[in-house]
């Protein structure tokens, strides 16, 4: 069996270019997924892909960071560490990783959620060129990801302003081991007694994370009273626009989990 | 603690936790070194059917297809009514029943030829609703006292239905079988099972032959829970057939989502009660049990009963009347699981005594606690309780460790906010051993003790290791009346053709029931003992003086020598804007009598206990309209981890039953039993109580909660 365990990016970058291959992190997708006649592309030893780090505006979380290596991170947002710390159990944040998770293309991937409601960007390499997308950009559709076959994730970019004021609530199964059934992510900004900035993140209920920047434009700028005055139009407008899909739940469910926990986030914050 | 209760090393600790046991999947050859070939069957693919015939592909030299026509003895399984067939006849009636066999030596062309085979199906319309089933596998009733005259006299009449959905086992190892034909012509059989001669008896049937004829060994078994006391038979007799038929050493080990799908479950159930009320004590219950039988009635008969005598629960009402149907309908057939019938009577009666107490607008506790059965109070099937009982001192004990009382008061306030909270409690027993005549009539347990020249003793018994630990409490019974060291005495797997028939691995009456008859056979040793000879002795069942016989047409007498009791509260904070109930403390009390082993029984009570919150809460499986169980994984249908309850505590109560070995009462089911009354009557008064929202069924998910809630808004 063929497997490729490259060491440098460059490397790992020229024989995705140059091979059929599948990338393969943590494997805590791929090897559930179990599939046959594939050719892994290893990347757990490629160490560019597993650093954390800062520039002036960004936190840069390399594709191959384990949960359990960003909980430990001073440099990675509290929002993050909560929504990472619910994932799985230790074994899984052990192996499982931030670009994983992007790569196995599912609305339900925990630190996802947080990726969209951060306006987060991700740099994308290939041999012959690399690029930044916006996280929303990047997810198509269920399963479909703006990823050519010579390309792999390298880094997540996550905006390093206004993260304290935040929102977050996972609904799983149970209480470990147990994949999103709905869950929420908000952030509140306020300047002088405004709304500077809002954003609310609905993850597990769709194909994609639901995020809808026209509906938050409706709070931007407004006071606290302005913004209690626009609550329930606000919300009533989520629950008109989004589409909700069946699973281990049923669609009314989660819809209704949705409006109670942005009504809670409001109220919360505003 | 007495000695014997004193935590030991397990037995098997070792060799398991070495990864060194060898499960029935885990053997390379057979036992005469001959490879093995691989059987996977042919499910049926529709609820209801008439087979018009299966187009089978051409085979490769040495695969076969195995099916009813290659069997030697009789179609039926051999369990209860013997109505399951080993393979179809010509109809098919659940969704996973066996069609056929495909066998060969690689996997992956069984598989292929498998894909390959067209089953000409006429459809038939199924069964699938257990409230328009009309076919009755089984139909019980019994009663004593007035019912008229109390219903008439009532101040109030309650009438309320309980609804309780299905439980998988989920046990870590699936079902696995393996059948090596034997020089002579007799039939080796050995896997994952509960009850080698259940097995035994079932495979002698289906290939026709002498008891010597066919030999049974139960291999490491990675959990039951019950699973594994009928379904083995089912899956021995299939692989024995095909194993006849190569003339070749064949196994099966079922995937998790056949074995989900297609296995026995617990049965769901509905429960009507009638309760008259007078002066403020319940004078009269009239219950109206159903069980989902599933399509063939493998165990419901004893499933039915076990459920039906609980079904006035622990209380003493002079007035009752209990029927009880099993009902068939076209899905996988329901069997046993811990509790085995009880959880779901105990549930209904548990939620209408607290349901009454709150219209009466009296404390649920006092009023339950105005109505426990003490000793000699006649059972429900007009037994005695013969020993004392002990429930209002648990109670008590339990209100100590959690503040039960206190609490409850508090969360009856009017409660606001986002999160809410409520505690409940609930009392059962578990009849420690089978029911009714069994074991004196049916069973009819037998064990011996083989003393060694050099002086190690080992146990001769047909109860199987299934996580329990027999293979120790039975070792330690020995060891201490003989007085010798634990490494000396030991307990093998047993093999039906080295072991006599002790009865099955199942009711909760290994330890009580065998483990006194080892007791009793190790006295007698020690009055016979020589050293340095080889000895044996043997020890037969002999039911104690003091029961009042149980009749079965009359269902009358003592179901049970004695019981073991539960007393359960759980506290419970719900999040109203997600349904998501958090379990704040669960805290059980059990008398299992004397236990034989502290570790072990700890074990059991806190995994049945945790297994007994999944059943109520999150462990949701049901069939679609065509009789398909879509959740086949355990990414589909979850079982709580210790993090959904890490406040548990259990603790013992100690009430010794003299006819058990040191006082040792029956144990595995006990945990479970109880559970749901006091989970639901938790989520219940979160919810404002049961003028507000009155529950009446289990699970009870989080979509549950957020419905009812959502009602409240409009
Ligand atoms: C028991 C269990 C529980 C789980 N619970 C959760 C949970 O609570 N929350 C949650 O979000 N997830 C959960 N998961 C899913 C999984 O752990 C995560 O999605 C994890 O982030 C995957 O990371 P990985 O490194 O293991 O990915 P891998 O399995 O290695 O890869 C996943 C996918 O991403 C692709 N990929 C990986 N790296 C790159 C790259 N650099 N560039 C391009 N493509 C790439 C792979 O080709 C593959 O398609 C669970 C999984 C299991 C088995």
């Amino acid at each position: 069996m063929v497997r490729y365990t490259p060491v440098t990016l460059e490397e790992a970058l020229r024989i995705r270019a140059e091979q059929d291959v599948v990338p393969y992190a943590g494997g805590t997708d791929l090897m559930v997924e179990n599939r046959k006649g594939v050719t892994y592309l290893f990347l757990n030893r490629v160490s560019e892909l597993q650093q954390i780090s800062e520039d002036d505006t960004y936190v840069r979380i390399g594709s191959g960071v384990t949960f359990t290596q960003a909980l430990k991170s001073p440099l990675v947002p509290d929002l993050m560490k909560e929504a990472v710390s619910h994932i799985a159990a230790p074994a899984i944040r052990n192996a499982g990783t931030f670009g994983g998770n992007l790569g196995n293309g599912s609305a339900k991937a925990d630190s996802v959620l947080i990726e969209y409601v951060t306006d987060a960007k991700l740099r994308i390499a290939s041999a012959a060129k690399e690029r930044t997308v916006d996280v929303d950009a990047f997810y198509k559709g269920r399963k479909q990801l703006d990823l050519e076959s010579d390309e792999l994730i390298a880094e997540i970019l996550i905006p390093k302003e206004g993260l304290d004021d935040y929102y977050y609530q996972k609904i799983g199964g149970r209480n470990a081991l147990a994949i999103s059934r709905v869950s929420f992510a908000g952030i509140l900004n306020k300047e002088d007694g405004k709304i500077k900035r809002i954003a609310a993140a609905f993850g597990a209920v769709a194909d994609t994370v639901l995020r809808y920047k026209e509906i938050e434009k409706m709070l931007i700028g407004k006071t606290a009273a302005e913004a209690g005055e626009l609550k329930e139009a606000f919300i009533q407008k989520y629950a008109d626009t989004m589409v909700l899909t069946r699973g281990r739940v049923s669609a009314e469910y989660r819809k209704s989990v949705c409006c109670n926990l942005l009504r809670d986030f409001l109220d919360q914050m505003i | 603690m007495e000695k014997i209760s004193q935590s030991v090393v397990k037995k098997d600790h070792s060799p398991k936790m070495g990864g060194r046991s060898v499960y029935v999947a885990d053997y390379n050859t057979a036992k005469n070194g001959d490879g093995i070939l691989t059987g996977k069957i042919l499910h049926s693919k529709v609820a209801r059917a008439r087979i018009r015939g299966v187009e089978v592909p051409t085979l490769p030299d040495g695969y076969y297809y195995v099916d009813a026509k290659d069997i030697p003895g009789d179609n039926n399984v051999n369990i209860v009514l013997d109505d399951m067939p080993v393979y179809c006849r010509d109809t098919v009636e659940y969704i996973g029943e066996a069609i056929g066999m495909v066998v060969g030596p690689d996997s992956k062309k069984v598989d292929r030829i498998l894909s390959e085979i067209k089953v000409n199906y006429e459809e038939l319309e199924p069964v699938l609703d257990l409230r328009t089933a009309k076919e009755a596998f089984f139909n019980y009733e019994y009663g004593h006292g007035d019912m008229d005259k109390a219903f008439a006299e009532a101040d109030h009449v309650y009438e309320e239905e309980f609804e309780t959905g299905y439980q998988e086992q989920t046990y870590l190892e699936t079902q696995g079988m393996m059948a090596e034909p034997e020089e002579g012509g007799s039939m080796y059989v050995h896997g994952s099972m509960q009850c080698i001669y259940y097995v035994h008896g079932a495979v002698k049937r289906v290939l026709n032959c002498e008891p010597e004829g066919v030999h049974i060994f139960q291999d490491v078994t990675g959990g039951g829970f019950g699973g594994k006391e009928a379904f083995p038979s089912i899956l021995a007799t299939e692989v024995a057939v095909a194993a006849k038929k190569a003339n070749a050493p064949v196994r099966c080990v079922f995937d998790r989502r056949e074995d989900m799908e297609y296995t026995s479950k617990r049965h769901p159930s509905i429960c009507r009660i009638r309760a008259a009320v007078k002066d403020g004590k319940v004078t009269a219950l009239d219950c109206d049990v159903t069980f989902n039988a599933g399509a063939y009635s493998t165990l419901s008969a004893v499933v039915l009963q076990r459920g039906i005598i609980a079904a006035p629960g622990v209380y003493n009402v002079p007035n009752i009347h209990v029927t009880g149907r099993a009902l068939k309908t076209n899905t996988s057939p329901c069997g046993a699981y811990r509790g085995f019938g009880a959880p779901q009577t105990f549930f209904a009666i548990e939620m209408m005594m607290d349901h009454i107490a709150q219209d009466l607008g009296v404390e649920s506790l006092a009023f339950k606690e105005a109505h426990l059965a003490k000793q000699n109070d006649p059972t429900s099937t007009c037994g005695k309780y013969h020993f004392p009982v002990p429930v209002q001192d648990m109670i008590n004990e339990v209100d100590k460790v959690c503040d039960y009382r206190k609490k409850k008061a508090e969360y009856s306030k009017p409660q606001t906010g986002r999160y809410r909270r409520g505690i409940g409690m609930s009392m059962i027993f578990h009849g420690a051993g089978f029911t009714g005549s069994g074991e004196r009539d049916i069973i009819k347990a037998v064990t011996r003790l083989h003393k060694y020249a050099d002086g190690r003793v080992e146990i001769l018994a047909s109860n199987g290791e299934i996580g329990q630990g027999v293979r120790t409490t039975f070792c330690k019974i020995v060891a201490n009346e003989l007085n010798l060291p634990l490494e000396k005495v030991f307990y093998d797997h047993p093999d039906t053709a080295r072991v006599p028939d002790s009865g099955p691995t199942v009711a909760s009456r290994s330890l009580m029931t065998v483990g006194e008859l080892l007791r009793r056979a190790s006295i007698k040793l020690r009055e016979i003992w020589k050293d340095g000879e080889e000895q044996e002795v043997e020890e037969r069942y002999r039911q104690p003086d003091f029961m009042i016989p149980f009749s079965l047409e009359k269902f009358e007498g003592d179901a049970y020598p004695t019981y073991a009791w539960a007393v359960n509260a759980i506290e419970v904070e719900v999040d109203t804007l997600t349904g998501v109930t958090k379990v704040l403390g669960a805290y059980g009390n059990f008398d299992v009598g004397t236990p034989m082993d502290y570790n072990i029984v700890m074990g059991q009570m806190e995994g049945g206990f945790l297994q007994g919150i999944g059943y109520s809460s999150i462990e949701k499986m049901d069939y679609d309209d065509k009789g398909r169980i879509r959740n086949n994984s355990f990414s589909d249908y979850l079982i709580p981890t210790t993090k959904d309850v890490p406040n548990m505590q259990c603790m013992l109560h100690v009430e010794k039953f003299p006819d058990g070995p040191y006082g040792a009462k029956g144990a595995g089911e006990l945990p479970l039993v109880g559970v749901p009354g006091a989970y639901l009557e938790a989520v219940e008064q979160a919810l404002g109580g049961c003028k507000k929202h009155k529950l009446n069924h289990v699970p009870f998910t989080a979509e549950d909660t957020l419905k009812e809630l959502m009602k409240e808004a409009e």
